[in-house]
């Protein structure tokens, strides 16, 4: 019996090694390595993010390695110790949790080394840089576009984000802050929670009814909004009250071309993964950079939506 | 020189075979990148591998008493959130007490469902896996678990401090491995684990309380899951809802990578964590050598197939 298991270890040992053989792997020890840790490596946001980052280092003569955690914080630890241990002189990572993966910045600042995060930032002191969406800005150009529509003057709903997340409490500040400039724009109404259709459904339709003449409903991300867009069409008042989203996400791409949520605005993971590139090159280069860096956002509504939906459609590899 | 060669043939290879693939792993990566053996990377491997290392122990008695236990990884996040939630309002020692309690209450729960109920194991621990999961997500909110202020100082240091040179979190799974073998191998206790997952209607005919003896290793297995749990808390830094998700895959991978039976009544506690260093040293070597994440699932999905290939030629031979 005992024969027979030794060989099969071996093959055990020897399969991986034979596939090892086939994968893709680069070695330049020459060139400089940045070091890259994304949460996911399924998910179409981050594989965006990814490619633009693989672009930007290519274009740059970096060579990148990756590694991946799908959403286990420990893993996201270990892969940024491996690339530490790998010699990498750089790293970028959009952490899993703004706490749960501060381990990985102390190791990168343990080994005297930037680490970069980016999207999801991180409370670590340890944190060199964020390169980070302008949360403020981004609630400005939403109630900027609205006022526009509205000329300046009705009653506006606000389904704000959970209470308490950062993010969405900079894009409602922005938003209200806008809003005030214009004497006859009254918010009329605000609640804030879970970001799914359900509550944006729900709200939508309480606010619909107490407030028939109401003319605009800002949606702190796209999933309310396609909710809001529901309570809209079926209280038939479609065109005589916007519905305003926030992230791109397809489904509500496709509601803006149809009419039913007027605007959303865009995140574009390729330009903020070649952005992050471009931010490590010039902090290794010694170049001053800001603590906070922000990416640029773009508005889609009627206007533009057909071309962002053609550059979705089939991803060119 | 015959001295040797007799010496050699003593030497029993196959009871080392998961030592022996652990070496050659070892070499082969080494030759293939020189920052393998570097002290950084070495550390690191021993950190990673702490946490499974405790788990797969417990693993290991559940498979040697010839059961099986899915609900590991579910219960490293309750044990890990209910450790911090206890820590946040009365200390440190509550916390570390509450949490490996939970875990061992997880395991008496599956234990008396599989050996009282007579319920698969598969499914036992299937259910309570899913089970766990939603009460982990019931007490925390779903929300990550760190305070105001984050975790108590002394905590967050146990997951990064050393004591003699060496990291906390590898002296638990060592000396827990010390004392927990001595109970295997030299006490009646073990002897009936053995017996029970060997030939349980033997054991029962020469007078071993079976049932009792395989609820024990559950309980065995989920006490240490709690210990896993609150190692992880404090390498997190916090306690994470969705920490240890496949966990359970991993644990008994590793488990059959040390050369224990799925059929039960053979394995070594010590041979487990070899199988875990395996696992480990597997998914370092691919980041170092740069290997795509996604041919890194196929590596390490053809190890496991291989290694209980040999589980499955080995019990037939």
């Amino acid at each position: 019996m005992s024969k027979a298991r030794l060989p099969l270890l071996a093959a055990a040992l020897l399969l991986p090694a034979a596939l090892l053989s086939f994968a893709p792997v680069t070695r330049a020890e020459d060139k400089i390595t940045i070091g890259v840790s994304l949460p996911q490596d399924d998910n179409p946001f981050y594989i965006g993010m990814l490619k633009g980052i693989r672009a930007r280092a290519g274009e740059l003569g970096f060579d990148v390695a990756t590694v991946s955690s799908n959403e286990d914080k420990l893993k996201q630890i270990n892969g940024v110790q491996d690339l530490i241990a790998k010699g990498v002189k750089g790293i970028l990572i959009s952490p899993i949790d703004a706490v749960g993966v501060n381990a990985a910045y102390d190791a990168a600042a343990a080994a005297k080394i930037p680490i970069i995060s980016l999207g999801r930032g991180s409370t670590s002191p340890n944190q060199t840089i964020h390169v980070a969406m302008d949360e403020v800005q981004v609630g400005r150009d939403i109630a900027e576009w609205t006022a526009k529509k509205l000329n300046g003057k009705g009653k506006v709903a606000m389904l704000l984000g959970p209470s308490g997340a950062p993010t969405f409490r900079n894009l409602a500040q922005g938003y209200t802050e806008t809003m005030a400039k214009y004497p006859d724009i009254q918010i009329v109404f605000k609640t804030d929670g879970p970001l799914t259709r359900e509550r944006g459904l729900k709200n939508s339709e309480d606010a619909l009814v107490a407030n028939p003449d109401l003319k605009a409903i800002y949606a702190a991300n796209d999933d309310l909004a396609l909710g809001a867009m529901q309570a809209v069409l079926a209280a038939s008042k479609q065109g005589q009250t916007l519905v305003t989203g926030m992230n791109g996400v397809p489904p509500a791409l496709h509601a803006v071309k149809d009419g039913n949520i007027a605007m959303t605005v865009e995140l574009n993971p390729v330009l903020w993964g070649r952005l992050g590139v471009d931010v490590l090159a010039s902090y290794l280069k010694g170049d001053k950079v800001e603590q906070k860096v922000f990416i640029k956002h773009v508005v889609i509504d009627s206007s533009n939506v057909d071309e962002e939906l053609a550059k979705m459609a089939p991803p060119k590899s | 020189m015959t001295k040797v060669v007799g010496a050699a043939r003593r030497i029993n290879w196959a009871g080392q075979a998961p030592l022996i693939t652990l070496l050659v792993l070892c070499i082969v990566t080494s030759l293939l990148t020189s920052r393998f053996l570097s002290p950084i990377n070495l550390t690191n491997i021993f950190v990673q591998s702490s946490i499974m290392a405790v788990i797969a122990v417990g693993m290991t008695f559940v498979i040697i008493g010839g059961g099986f236990d899915l609900s590991v990884g579910s219960t490293v996040a309750l044990s890990g959130c209910i450790a911090a939630m206890a820590m946040l309002k009365f200390g440190i020692f509550a916390g570390v007490v509450s949490g490996i309690a939970a875990g061992a209450a997880v395991g008496l729960a599956n234990g008396l469902i599989v050996a009282a109920l007579k319920v698969n194991p598969f499914i036992a621990t299937l259910g309570s896996m899913v089970l766990v999961r939603g009460v982990v997500y019931i007490i925390t909110g779903g929300a990550p678990v760190s305070g105001d202020d984050g975790l108590p100082g002394a905590f967050v240091a146990f997951g990064n401090a050393r004591l003699f040179g060496i990291h906390y979190l590898v002296w638990v799974p060592l000396v827990l491995l010390i004392v927990l073998s001595v109970v295997m191998q030299l006490t009646p206790y073990g002897r009936r684990v053995y017996a029970t997952g060997g030939n349980r209607e033997a054991a029962y005919l020469s007078g071993v309380a079976v049932e009792r003896v395989i609820a024990s290793t559950y309980v065995w297995c989920g006490a240490l899951a709690g210990v896993a749990g609150v190692m992880l808390a404090a390498r997190l830094q916090s306690g994470q809802p969705t920490a240890g998700e496949f966990y359970e895959l991993t644990a008994i991978a590793a488990v059959v990578l040390g050369g224990a039976s799925l059929y039960g009544g053979e394995g070594t506690l010590y041979k487990s964590v070899i199988g875990v260093f395996i696992m480990i040293v597997l998914g370092n070597g691919l980041n170092l050598l740069n290997v795509d994440s996604y041919w890194q699932r196929v590596a390490v999905g053809a190890v496991v197939i291989a290694a209980a290939a040999a589980d499955r030629l080995r019990s037939r031979a």
